[in-house]
Protein backbone atom coordinates (compact mmCIF):
# COMPACT_ATOMS: atom_id res chain seq x y z
CA UNK A 1 0.00 0.00 0.00
CA UNK A 2 1.16 3.43 -0.86
CA UNK A 3 0.99 6.15 1.28
CA UNK A 4 -0.34 9.68 -0.12
CA UNK A 5 1.74 12.21 1.25
CA UNK A 6 0.56 16.05 0.57
CA UNK A 7 2.50 18.02 -1.25
CA UNK A 8 3.49 21.63 -0.15
CA UNK A 9 4.27 23.18 -3.01
CA UNK A 10 4.63 27.07 -3.97
CA UNK A 11 1.96 27.66 -7.12
CA UNK A 12 3.59 28.55 -10.53
CA UNK A 13 3.26 31.84 -12.02
CA UNK A 14 1.46 30.47 -14.90
CA UNK A 15 -1.15 28.87 -11.98
CA UNK A 16 -1.12 32.08 -10.24
CA UNK A 17 -2.19 33.72 -13.55
CA UNK A 18 -4.66 31.09 -13.94
CA UNK A 19 -6.32 31.47 -10.94
CA UNK A 20 -6.35 35.49 -11.65
CA UNK A 21 -7.82 34.97 -14.86
CA UNK A 22 -10.27 32.43 -13.56
CA UNK A 23 -11.55 34.75 -10.72
CA UNK A 24 -11.44 37.56 -12.95
CA UNK A 25 -13.95 35.49 -15.57
CA UNK A 26 -15.89 34.06 -12.87
CA UNK A 27 -16.87 37.45 -11.27
CA UNK A 28 -17.47 39.01 -14.89
CA UNK A 29 -19.78 36.60 -15.34
CA UNK A 30 -21.60 37.36 -12.38
CA UNK A 31 -21.55 40.99 -13.34
CA UNK A 32 -23.11 40.28 -16.51
CA UNK A 33 -26.12 38.37 -15.36
CA UNK A 34 -27.35 41.71 -13.38
CA UNK A 35 -27.64 44.02 -16.25
CA UNK A 36 -30.16 45.95 -14.28
CA UNK A 37 -27.24 46.69 -12.08
CA UNK A 38 -24.85 47.24 -14.55
CA UNK A 39 -26.80 50.29 -16.22
CA UNK A 40 -28.06 51.42 -13.01
CA UNK A 41 -24.40 52.52 -11.46
CA UNK A 42 -23.84 54.05 -15.05
CA UNK A 43 -26.65 56.01 -14.95
CA UNK A 44 -26.01 57.00 -11.11
CA UNK A 45 -22.44 58.82 -12.08
CA UNK A 46 -23.91 60.81 -14.33
CA UNK A 47 -26.50 62.38 -11.79
CA UNK A 48 -23.97 62.69 -9.06
CA UNK A 49 -22.05 64.45 -11.37
CA UNK A 50 -24.99 66.81 -12.49
CA UNK A 51 -25.94 67.05 -8.74
CA UNK A 52 -22.44 68.34 -7.97
CA UNK A 53 -21.81 70.30 -10.77
CA UNK A 54 -25.39 72.28 -10.57
CA UNK A 55 -24.04 72.63 -6.27
CA UNK A 56 -20.66 74.03 -7.79
CA UNK A 57 -22.76 76.83 -10.26
CA UNK A 58 -25.07 77.99 -7.43
CA UNK A 59 -21.48 79.86 -6.60
CA UNK A 60 -20.18 80.80 -10.13
CA UNK A 61 -21.04 84.64 -11.18
CA UNK A 62 -20.87 83.72 -15.05
CA UNK A 63 -22.85 80.27 -15.03
CA UNK A 64 -19.39 78.42 -15.70
CA UNK A 65 -16.67 77.32 -13.46
CA UNK A 66 -12.97 78.39 -14.12
CA UNK A 67 -10.34 75.74 -15.27
CA UNK A 68 -8.85 75.37 -11.88
CA UNK A 69 -12.59 75.00 -10.26
CA UNK A 70 -13.17 72.15 -13.46
CA UNK A 71 -9.71 70.50 -12.72
CA UNK A 72 -10.02 70.45 -9.16
CA UNK A 73 -13.45 68.84 -8.93
CA UNK A 74 -13.07 66.62 -12.49
CA UNK A 75 -10.06 64.95 -11.48
CA UNK A 76 -10.97 64.91 -7.62
CA UNK A 77 -14.00 63.17 -8.34
CA UNK A 78 -12.15 60.71 -10.47
CA UNK A 79 -9.80 59.73 -8.02
CA UNK A 80 -12.50 59.37 -5.45
CA UNK A 81 -14.17 56.79 -7.77
CA UNK A 82 -11.01 55.03 -8.18
CA UNK A 83 -9.92 54.74 -4.47
CA UNK A 84 -13.26 53.86 -3.22
CA UNK A 85 -13.67 51.27 -5.56
CA UNK A 86 -10.58 49.78 -4.98
CA UNK A 87 -10.91 50.50 -1.08
CA UNK A 88 -13.94 48.44 0.04
CA UNK A 89 -14.29 46.02 -2.74
CA UNK A 90 -12.01 43.14 -1.79
CA UNK A 91 -13.23 43.45 1.19
CA UNK A 92 -17.00 43.35 0.66
CA UNK A 93 -16.45 40.84 -1.68
CA UNK A 94 -14.39 38.46 1.07
CA UNK A 95 -17.67 39.25 3.06
CA UNK A 96 -20.29 38.10 0.36
CA UNK A 97 -17.94 35.18 0.42
CA UNK A 98 -18.10 34.25 3.52
CA UNK A 99 -21.93 35.30 4.22
CA UNK A 100 -22.72 33.02 0.67
CA UNK A 101 -20.39 29.92 2.60
CA UNK A 102 -17.66 30.13 0.21
CA UNK A 103 -14.78 31.26 2.07
CA UNK A 104 -13.89 28.32 3.87
CA UNK A 105 -14.26 26.13 1.00
CA UNK A 106 -12.08 28.63 -1.11
CA UNK A 107 -9.17 28.45 1.60
CA UNK A 108 -9.54 24.73 1.17
CA UNK A 109 -8.55 24.95 -2.49
CA UNK A 110 -4.79 25.00 -3.66
CA UNK A 111 -5.38 28.02 -5.58
CA UNK A 112 -3.35 31.59 -4.87
CA UNK A 113 -4.98 33.34 -2.34
CA UNK A 114 -3.33 36.56 -3.65
CA UNK A 115 -4.65 35.83 -7.14
CA UNK A 116 -8.18 35.24 -5.92
CA UNK A 117 -7.77 38.83 -3.74
CA UNK A 118 -6.22 41.12 -6.69
CA UNK A 119 -9.36 39.52 -8.88
CA UNK A 120 -11.86 40.66 -6.88
CA UNK A 121 -11.04 44.20 -7.94
CA UNK A 122 -9.25 43.63 -11.23
CA UNK A 123 -13.13 43.61 -13.32
CA UNK A 124 -13.77 46.46 -11.37
CA UNK A 125 -10.90 48.61 -12.46
CA UNK A 126 -12.06 48.35 -16.65
CA UNK A 127 -15.22 49.47 -15.46
CA UNK A 128 -14.45 52.63 -13.18
CA UNK A 129 -12.28 53.44 -15.88
CA UNK A 130 -14.90 53.58 -18.50
CA UNK A 131 -17.21 55.32 -15.72
CA UNK A 132 -14.08 57.98 -15.21
CA UNK A 133 -13.45 58.60 -18.61
CA UNK A 134 -17.17 59.67 -19.50
CA UNK A 135 -18.13 61.58 -15.87
CA UNK A 136 -14.84 63.32 -16.66
CA UNK A 137 -16.13 64.14 -20.78
CA UNK A 138 -19.59 64.77 -19.35
CA UNK A 139 -18.67 67.41 -16.21
CA UNK A 140 -16.00 68.87 -19.31
CA UNK A 141 -19.30 69.72 -21.20
CA UNK A 142 -21.18 71.02 -18.01
CA UNK A 143 -18.66 73.28 -16.24
CA UNK A 144 -17.41 74.99 -19.89
CA UNK A 145 -13.35 73.80 -19.58
CA UNK A 146 -11.25 70.89 -18.27
CA UNK A 147 -6.84 71.48 -18.06
CA UNK A 148 -5.08 68.16 -19.49
CA UNK A 149 -1.41 68.10 -18.70
CA UNK A 150 1.26 66.03 -18.57
CA UNK A 151 -1.03 62.97 -18.68
CA UNK A 152 1.86 60.45 -19.29
CA UNK A 153 3.17 61.04 -15.72
CA UNK A 154 -0.12 61.39 -14.34
CA UNK A 155 -1.21 57.94 -15.04
CA UNK A 156 2.01 56.79 -13.84
CA UNK A 157 0.87 58.42 -10.43
CA UNK A 158 -2.20 56.62 -11.04
CA UNK A 159 -0.64 53.52 -10.94
CA UNK A 160 1.04 53.87 -7.96
CA UNK A 161 -1.62 55.47 -5.71
CA UNK A 162 -4.21 52.62 -7.04
CA UNK A 163 -1.37 49.84 -6.16
CA UNK A 164 -1.31 52.04 -2.47
CA UNK A 165 -4.80 51.68 -2.09
CA UNK A 166 -4.71 47.50 -3.53
CA UNK A 167 -2.98 47.58 -0.05
CA UNK A 168 -5.93 49.60 1.73
CA UNK A 169 -8.28 47.26 0.60
CA UNK A 170 -6.29 44.43 1.62
CA UNK A 171 -6.05 45.55 5.33
CA UNK A 172 -9.92 45.98 5.37
CA UNK A 173 -10.24 42.51 3.64
CA UNK A 174 -8.49 41.66 7.12
CA UNK A 175 -10.75 43.79 9.06
CA UNK A 176 -13.76 42.62 7.57
CA UNK A 177 -12.56 38.72 8.57
CA UNK A 178 -11.99 40.49 12.09
CA UNK A 179 -14.81 42.77 13.00
CA UNK A 180 -17.27 41.04 10.05
CA UNK A 181 -21.05 43.25 9.97
CA UNK A 182 -19.36 45.72 11.85
CA UNK A 183 -16.52 46.42 8.89
CA UNK A 184 -19.30 47.98 6.66
CA UNK A 185 -20.33 50.83 9.24
CA UNK A 186 -16.64 51.43 9.27
CA UNK A 187 -15.78 51.51 5.86
CA UNK A 188 -18.84 54.33 5.04
CA UNK A 189 -17.23 56.23 7.97
CA UNK A 190 -13.94 56.12 6.22
CA UNK A 191 -15.25 57.12 2.82
CA UNK A 192 -16.68 59.89 4.48
CA UNK A 193 -13.82 60.95 6.15
CA UNK A 194 -12.05 60.45 2.83
CA UNK A 195 -14.62 62.51 1.62
CA UNK A 196 -13.68 65.22 3.02
CA UNK A 197 -9.88 65.35 4.51
CA UNK A 198 -9.40 63.88 1.04
CA UNK A 199 -10.93 66.99 -0.15
CA UNK A 200 -12.03 65.08 -2.91
CA UNK A 201 -14.59 67.54 -4.29
CA UNK A 202 -13.08 71.29 -3.43
CA UNK A 203 -9.15 72.20 -3.21
CA UNK A 204 -7.52 71.31 0.49
CA UNK A 205 -7.40 75.35 0.28
CA UNK A 206 -11.23 75.20 1.68
CA UNK A 207 -9.81 72.82 5.09
CA UNK A 208 -9.21 74.74 8.07
CA UNK A 209 -5.62 74.76 8.70
CA UNK A 210 -6.28 71.96 11.49
CA UNK A 211 -8.18 69.67 9.22
CA UNK A 212 -5.30 70.05 6.29
CA UNK A 213 -2.49 68.51 8.92
CA UNK A 214 -5.03 65.73 9.30
CA UNK A 215 -4.85 65.27 5.44
CA UNK A 216 -1.23 65.87 5.50
CA UNK A 217 -0.88 62.58 7.46
CA UNK A 218 -3.20 60.48 4.74
CA UNK A 219 -1.39 59.37 1.89
CA UNK A 220 -4.49 58.96 -0.43
CA UNK A 221 -4.66 62.72 0.46
CA UNK A 222 -1.30 63.43 -1.65
CA UNK A 223 -2.59 61.12 -4.30
CA UNK A 224 -5.36 63.30 -4.75
CA UNK A 225 -3.51 66.11 -4.62
CA UNK A 226 -0.52 65.58 -6.92
CA UNK A 227 -2.90 63.67 -9.52
CA UNK A 228 -4.85 66.57 -10.31
CA UNK A 229 -1.90 68.87 -9.85
CA UNK A 230 -0.42 66.91 -12.49
CA UNK A 231 -3.49 67.18 -15.09
CA UNK A 232 -3.79 70.69 -14.46
CA UNK A 233 -0.08 71.78 -14.57
CA UNK A 234 0.70 72.91 -11.26
CA UNK A 235 -0.47 75.98 -11.32
CA UNK A 236 0.13 78.59 -8.72
CA UNK A 237 -0.78 76.84 -4.84
CA UNK A 238 -0.65 73.30 -6.47
CA UNK A 239 0.06 70.97 -4.84
CA UNK A 240 -1.31 72.46 -1.99
CA UNK A 241 0.04 69.69 0.71
CA UNK A 242 3.54 69.47 0.30
CA UNK A 243 5.98 70.34 -3.35
CA UNK A 244 5.90 68.33 -6.22
CA UNK A 245 9.09 66.01 -5.54
CA UNK A 246 7.84 65.38 -1.90
CA UNK A 247 4.41 64.38 -2.98
CA UNK A 248 5.98 62.27 -5.80
CA UNK A 249 8.37 60.51 -3.65
CA UNK A 250 5.07 60.00 -1.09
CA UNK A 251 2.79 58.04 -3.69
CA UNK A 252 5.36 56.18 -5.08
CA UNK A 253 6.68 55.20 -1.41
CA UNK A 254 2.58 54.71 -0.70
CA UNK A 255 2.28 52.18 -4.24
CA UNK A 256 5.30 50.14 -3.46
CA UNK A 257 4.68 49.49 0.64
CA UNK A 258 1.15 49.39 1.45
CA UNK A 259 0.52 46.49 -0.63
CA UNK A 260 2.69 44.81 1.04
CA UNK A 261 1.82 45.89 4.36
CA UNK A 262 -1.89 45.31 3.59
CA UNK A 263 -1.51 41.67 2.38
CA UNK A 264 0.66 40.62 5.54
CA UNK A 265 -2.21 42.25 7.71
CA UNK A 266 -4.60 40.40 5.69
CA UNK A 267 -2.55 36.97 6.27
CA UNK A 268 -2.33 37.81 9.97
CA UNK A 269 -6.12 38.08 9.91
CA UNK A 270 -6.44 34.83 7.41
CA UNK A 271 -4.12 33.36 9.96
CA UNK A 272 -5.80 34.20 13.30
CA UNK A 273 -9.74 33.25 11.40
CA UNK A 274 -8.12 29.51 10.21
CA UNK A 275 -6.54 28.94 13.94
CA UNK A 276 -10.13 29.84 15.40
CA UNK A 277 -12.01 28.59 13.00
CA UNK A 278 -14.14 31.60 12.05
CA UNK A 279 -13.57 31.75 8.75
CA UNK A 280 -16.98 30.43 7.92
CA UNK A 281 -18.38 32.48 10.59
CA UNK A 282 -20.72 35.97 9.77
CA UNK B 1 -63.72 18.16 30.83
CA UNK B 2 -63.83 21.46 29.81
CA UNK B 3 -64.67 22.45 26.39
CA UNK B 4 -62.58 25.74 25.45
CA UNK B 5 -64.69 28.91 24.27
CA UNK B 6 -63.13 30.33 21.56
CA UNK B 7 -63.69 34.24 21.30
CA UNK B 8 -66.73 35.42 18.65
CA UNK B 9 -64.52 37.35 16.35
CA UNK B 10 -64.13 35.36 13.22
CA UNK B 11 -60.95 32.97 12.83
CA UNK B 12 -57.93 34.72 11.42
CA UNK B 13 -59.06 38.06 12.23
CA UNK B 14 -57.31 40.29 14.93
CA UNK B 15 -58.92 42.55 16.78
CA UNK B 16 -57.90 46.51 16.07
CA UNK B 17 -55.81 46.44 19.61
CA UNK B 18 -54.18 43.30 18.33
CA UNK B 19 -53.40 45.34 15.27
CA UNK B 20 -51.93 48.47 17.11
CA UNK B 21 -50.20 46.24 19.25
CA UNK B 22 -48.10 44.19 16.28
CA UNK B 23 -47.24 47.86 14.87
CA UNK B 24 -45.69 48.95 17.82
CA UNK B 25 -44.10 45.43 18.19
CA UNK B 26 -42.18 46.04 15.26
CA UNK B 27 -41.69 48.94 15.93
CA UNK B 28 -39.74 47.79 18.93
CA UNK B 29 -37.98 45.36 17.10
CA UNK B 30 -36.57 47.26 14.71
CA UNK B 31 -35.04 49.84 17.15
CA UNK B 32 -33.63 47.18 19.54
CA UNK B 33 -32.21 45.94 16.37
CA UNK B 34 -30.90 49.28 15.35
CA UNK B 35 -29.51 49.84 18.64
CA UNK B 36 -27.02 47.06 18.57
CA UNK B 37 -25.71 48.90 15.32
CA UNK B 38 -24.10 52.42 17.19
CA UNK B 39 -21.70 52.59 14.36
CA UNK B 40 -24.74 52.94 11.63
CA UNK B 41 -26.35 55.80 13.84
CA UNK B 42 -22.99 57.69 14.21
CA UNK B 43 -23.06 57.15 10.25
CA UNK B 44 -26.79 58.79 10.19
CA UNK B 45 -25.50 61.61 12.09
CA UNK B 46 -22.39 62.07 10.03
CA UNK B 47 -24.11 61.72 6.82
CA UNK B 48 -26.33 64.45 5.75
CA UNK B 49 -22.93 66.98 7.73
CA UNK B 50 -20.40 65.27 5.12
CA UNK B 51 -22.85 65.62 1.94
CA UNK B 52 -23.62 69.14 3.22
CA UNK B 53 -20.01 70.13 3.69
CA UNK B 54 -19.08 68.94 0.14
CA UNK B 55 -20.84 71.96 -1.72
CA UNK B 56 -20.22 74.14 1.02
CA UNK B 57 -16.42 73.93 1.08
CA UNK B 58 -16.46 73.95 -2.98
CA UNK B 59 -18.24 77.35 -2.70
CA UNK B 60 -15.79 78.55 -0.56
CA UNK B 61 -12.89 77.48 -2.67
CA UNK B 62 -14.89 78.96 -5.70
CA UNK B 63 -16.06 82.35 -4.66
CA UNK B 64 -14.22 83.20 -1.39
CA UNK B 65 -15.07 85.68 0.46
CA UNK B 66 -18.22 87.02 -1.72
CA UNK B 67 -19.49 82.80 -1.64
CA UNK B 68 -22.86 84.74 0.39
CA UNK B 69 -23.36 87.42 -1.72
CA UNK B 70 -22.85 84.85 -5.37
CA UNK B 71 -25.05 82.33 -3.65
CA UNK B 72 -28.07 84.87 -2.48
CA UNK B 73 -27.91 86.14 -6.19
CA UNK B 74 -28.77 82.58 -7.72
CA UNK B 75 -30.90 81.20 -5.01
CA UNK B 76 -32.30 84.37 -3.13
CA UNK B 77 -30.59 83.35 0.57
CA UNK B 78 -27.05 83.93 1.51
CA UNK B 79 -27.56 81.67 3.93
CA UNK B 80 -25.67 78.74 1.62
CA UNK B 81 -24.68 76.73 4.70
CA UNK B 82 -27.94 76.80 6.34
CA UNK B 83 -29.56 75.65 2.48
CA UNK B 84 -27.51 72.69 2.04
CA UNK B 85 -27.55 71.68 5.89
CA UNK B 86 -31.47 71.30 5.73
CA UNK B 87 -31.17 69.59 1.85
CA UNK B 88 -29.22 67.11 3.30
CA UNK B 89 -31.27 66.29 6.34
CA UNK B 90 -34.02 66.24 4.83
CA UNK B 91 -32.38 64.03 2.12
CA UNK B 92 -31.46 61.62 4.61
CA UNK B 93 -34.94 61.47 5.91
CA UNK B 94 -36.12 60.97 2.41
CA UNK B 95 -33.91 58.41 1.71
CA UNK B 96 -33.98 56.35 4.63
CA UNK B 97 -38.05 56.17 4.20
CA UNK B 98 -37.05 54.35 1.08
CA UNK B 99 -34.20 52.26 2.37
CA UNK B 100 -35.81 50.97 5.48
CA UNK B 101 -39.19 49.30 3.66
CA UNK B 102 -36.95 48.25 0.45
CA UNK B 103 -34.51 46.95 3.41
CA UNK B 104 -37.19 45.29 5.43
CA UNK B 105 -38.98 43.49 2.70
CA UNK B 106 -35.96 42.48 1.46
CA UNK B 107 -34.41 41.39 4.64
CA UNK B 108 -37.73 39.37 5.23
CA UNK B 109 -37.69 37.36 2.07
CA UNK B 110 -33.79 36.55 2.09
CA UNK B 111 -34.53 35.37 6.19
CA UNK B 112 -37.06 33.40 4.65
CA UNK B 113 -39.77 35.52 7.23
CA UNK B 114 -41.95 36.95 4.43
CA UNK B 115 -44.47 34.22 3.02
CA UNK B 116 -44.99 33.44 7.37
CA UNK B 117 -46.32 37.29 7.46
CA UNK B 118 -48.69 36.91 4.87
CA UNK B 119 -50.33 33.91 7.05
CA UNK B 120 -50.34 35.81 10.41
CA UNK B 121 -53.75 37.19 11.30
CA UNK B 122 -52.18 40.20 11.55
CA UNK B 123 -52.47 42.13 8.01
CA UNK B 124 -48.76 43.12 6.60
CA UNK B 125 -50.07 46.39 5.95
CA UNK B 126 -49.52 46.92 10.19
CA UNK B 127 -46.07 45.26 10.16
CA UNK B 128 -45.39 47.76 7.43
CA UNK B 129 -46.79 50.35 9.19
CA UNK B 130 -44.50 49.49 12.15
CA UNK B 131 -41.24 49.87 9.67
CA UNK B 132 -42.58 53.36 8.56
CA UNK B 133 -43.18 54.65 12.56
CA UNK B 134 -39.24 53.40 13.35
CA UNK B 135 -37.61 54.66 9.86
CA UNK B 136 -39.91 58.36 10.66
CA UNK B 137 -38.73 58.41 14.60
CA UNK B 138 -35.56 57.35 13.49
CA UNK B 139 -34.64 59.68 10.53
CA UNK B 140 -36.13 62.52 12.08
CA UNK B 141 -34.24 62.66 15.09
CA UNK B 142 -31.65 61.58 13.04
CA UNK B 143 -31.33 64.59 10.70
CA UNK B 144 -32.31 66.81 13.38
CA UNK B 145 -29.40 66.04 15.68
CA UNK B 146 -26.86 66.36 12.34
CA UNK B 147 -28.74 69.50 11.25
CA UNK B 148 -28.12 71.24 14.70
CA UNK B 149 -24.25 69.69 14.79
CA UNK B 150 -23.80 70.89 11.93
CA UNK B 151 -24.85 74.12 12.17
CA UNK B 152 -22.29 74.56 15.43
CA UNK B 153 -19.65 73.12 13.52
CA UNK B 154 -20.74 75.08 10.65
CA UNK B 155 -21.20 77.96 12.97
CA UNK B 156 -24.79 79.04 12.26
CA UNK B 157 -28.15 79.34 14.50
CA UNK B 158 -30.14 76.52 13.84
CA UNK B 159 -33.72 78.33 15.20
CA UNK B 160 -34.19 80.91 12.70
CA UNK B 161 -37.25 81.94 10.40
CA UNK B 162 -40.67 80.22 10.80
CA UNK B 163 -39.79 77.21 12.89
CA UNK B 164 -43.95 75.80 12.83
CA UNK B 165 -44.13 76.33 9.38
CA UNK B 166 -41.09 74.50 8.75
CA UNK B 167 -42.06 71.66 11.16
CA UNK B 168 -45.56 71.63 9.54
CA UNK B 169 -44.09 71.17 6.25
CA UNK B 170 -42.13 68.17 7.37
CA UNK B 171 -45.08 66.60 9.06
CA UNK B 172 -47.30 66.88 5.67
CA UNK B 173 -44.24 65.76 3.76
CA UNK B 174 -43.88 62.53 5.52
CA UNK B 175 -47.24 61.13 4.62
CA UNK B 176 -46.82 61.19 1.33
CA UNK B 177 -43.53 59.91 1.42
CA UNK B 178 -44.24 56.90 2.65
CA UNK B 179 -47.10 56.52 0.17
CA UNK B 180 -43.89 56.65 -2.57
CA UNK B 181 -42.37 54.14 -0.28
CA UNK B 182 -44.90 51.42 -1.26
CA UNK B 183 -43.65 51.87 -5.01
CA UNK B 184 -39.93 50.73 -3.68
CA UNK B 185 -41.59 48.09 -1.91
CA UNK B 186 -43.36 47.05 -5.06
CA UNK B 187 -39.92 47.26 -6.46
CA UNK B 188 -38.07 45.30 -4.47
CA UNK B 189 -40.86 42.26 -4.44
CA UNK B 190 -40.57 42.38 -8.43
CA UNK B 191 -36.87 42.92 -8.83
CA UNK B 192 -35.63 40.98 -5.49
CA UNK B 193 -32.49 42.08 -5.70
CA UNK B 194 -32.56 46.03 -6.22
CA UNK B 195 -29.54 47.24 -4.91
CA UNK B 196 -28.51 49.05 -7.65
CA UNK B 197 -31.49 50.56 -8.49
CA UNK B 198 -32.45 51.62 -5.01
CA UNK B 199 -28.44 53.41 -5.03
CA UNK B 200 -29.58 55.01 -8.40
CA UNK B 201 -33.06 55.94 -7.19
CA UNK B 202 -31.66 57.20 -4.16
CA UNK B 203 -29.38 59.84 -6.32
CA UNK B 204 -32.41 60.55 -8.58
CA UNK B 205 -34.14 61.62 -5.40
CA UNK B 206 -31.41 63.62 -4.35
CA UNK B 207 -31.31 65.44 -7.81
CA UNK B 208 -35.09 65.88 -7.97
CA UNK B 209 -35.59 67.33 -4.33
CA UNK B 210 -32.65 70.25 -5.18
CA UNK B 211 -30.87 68.99 -2.44
CA UNK B 212 -27.49 71.51 -2.98
CA UNK B 213 -29.13 73.74 -5.40
CA UNK B 214 -32.69 75.21 -6.41
CA UNK B 215 -34.83 73.27 -9.00
CA UNK B 216 -34.95 76.32 -10.59
CA UNK B 217 -31.88 75.59 -12.30
CA UNK B 218 -32.51 72.75 -13.68
CA UNK B 219 -34.40 72.79 -17.45
CA UNK B 220 -38.03 73.21 -17.15
CA UNK B 221 -38.87 69.82 -18.20
CA UNK B 222 -36.80 68.65 -15.03
CA UNK B 223 -38.46 71.14 -12.94
CA UNK B 224 -42.23 69.87 -13.91
CA UNK B 225 -41.13 66.17 -12.88
CA UNK B 226 -39.09 67.64 -9.38
CA UNK B 227 -42.57 69.22 -8.77
CA UNK B 228 -44.48 66.05 -9.05
CA UNK B 229 -42.42 64.54 -6.23
CA UNK B 230 -43.33 65.69 -2.86
CA UNK B 231 -40.53 65.43 -1.31
CA UNK B 232 -39.40 69.02 -3.34
CA UNK B 233 -42.42 70.26 -1.44
CA UNK B 234 -41.49 69.42 1.71
CA UNK B 235 -37.52 70.58 1.21
CA UNK B 236 -38.22 74.43 -0.44
CA UNK B 237 -41.30 74.53 1.75
CA UNK B 238 -39.13 73.97 5.04
CA UNK B 239 -36.27 76.77 3.22
CA UNK B 240 -38.52 78.76 2.58
CA UNK B 241 -40.09 78.96 6.25
CA UNK B 242 -36.27 79.15 7.51
CA UNK B 243 -34.51 81.41 5.02
CA UNK B 244 -37.05 83.08 3.26
CA UNK B 245 -35.65 81.32 -0.14
CA UNK B 246 -39.28 81.89 -1.86
CA UNK B 247 -42.52 79.28 -1.96
CA UNK B 248 -43.48 78.14 -5.40
CA UNK B 249 -46.62 79.44 -5.41
CA UNK B 250 -45.67 82.47 -3.32
CA UNK B 251 -47.21 81.86 0.26
CA UNK B 252 -46.82 78.98 2.67
CA UNK B 253 -50.46 77.48 2.43
CA UNK B 254 -50.53 77.16 -1.29
CA UNK B 255 -47.76 75.24 -1.38
CA UNK B 256 -48.87 73.09 2.30
CA UNK B 257 -52.54 72.92 0.02
CA UNK B 258 -50.50 71.12 -2.56
CA UNK B 259 -48.81 68.51 -0.28
CA UNK B 260 -52.25 67.88 1.63
CA UNK B 261 -52.98 66.88 -2.08
CA UNK B 262 -50.09 64.86 -2.39
CA UNK B 263 -50.63 62.99 1.08
CA UNK B 264 -53.90 61.74 -0.72
CA UNK B 265 -52.42 61.07 -3.96
CA UNK B 266 -49.58 59.33 -3.35
CA UNK B 267 -50.57 56.73 -0.64
CA UNK B 268 -53.43 55.70 -2.50
CA UNK B 269 -51.15 55.29 -5.86
CA UNK B 270 -48.67 53.93 -3.76
CA UNK B 271 -51.18 50.88 -2.36
CA UNK B 272 -52.62 50.57 -5.90
CA UNK B 273 -48.80 49.77 -7.05
CA UNK B 274 -47.91 48.08 -4.27
CA UNK B 275 -51.27 45.35 -4.64
CA UNK B 276 -50.90 45.18 -8.51
CA UNK B 277 -47.09 44.20 -7.75
CA UNK B 278 -48.32 41.74 -4.56
CA UNK B 279 -50.86 40.32 -6.41
CA UNK B 280 -48.98 39.57 -9.35
CA UNK B 281 -45.83 38.03 -7.54
CA UNK B 282 -48.17 35.93 -5.48
CA UNK B 283 -49.83 34.58 -8.32
CA UNK B 284 -46.62 33.47 -10.02
CA UNK B 285 -43.36 32.70 -7.66
CA UNK B 286 -44.53 33.68 -4.65
CA UNK B 287 -43.58 35.99 -2.35
CA UNK B 288 -40.90 33.65 -0.57
CA UNK B 289 -38.79 33.11 -3.28
CA UNK B 290 -35.63 35.39 -3.63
Amino acid sequence: MTAITPTHQKPTNAQVFSTFWAMVRKELTVLSRYPVDFIASFVQIFIIVAIFTLAGLTFSETGQASEATSGVVVYGFVMFMFVSDTLWTIGFNVRHEQVQGTLEQLYLSPASKFASLIARVAHLLIWTSLLSLTSALIMRAMLGSLPVNNLGLALGLLAFILSGTFGIGFAFAALTLRVKEAANSLVNMFQFVFMILGACFFPFGALPEWMRWISRLIPTAYGVDIFRSTLMGYPAGFPELAPVNVEIVIVVVFGLVMPVLGYWLFRGAERHAREKGSLGEF
Amino acid sequence: MTAISLPARKPGKASPATLVSATFATVRARLLIVSRYKGQLFNEILTPIVLAAMPILLGRATAGDRAAEVFLANTGTANYVGFMLIGSATFVIVSNAFWHIANWLRWEMETGTLESIYLTPTHRVFVAAGTGIYSTSRSTVGAFVAYLIGSAIMGINPFQGDLLIAFLFILCGLIPLFGMTLFYGALVLKLKEANAMLNLMQWVVNFLMGVFFPITVMPAAAQLVAKLFPPTWMTNGVRSAMLGVGYFFGEWYLDLAVLWFFMLAAPMLGIWAFKKIENSVRRNEGVGQF
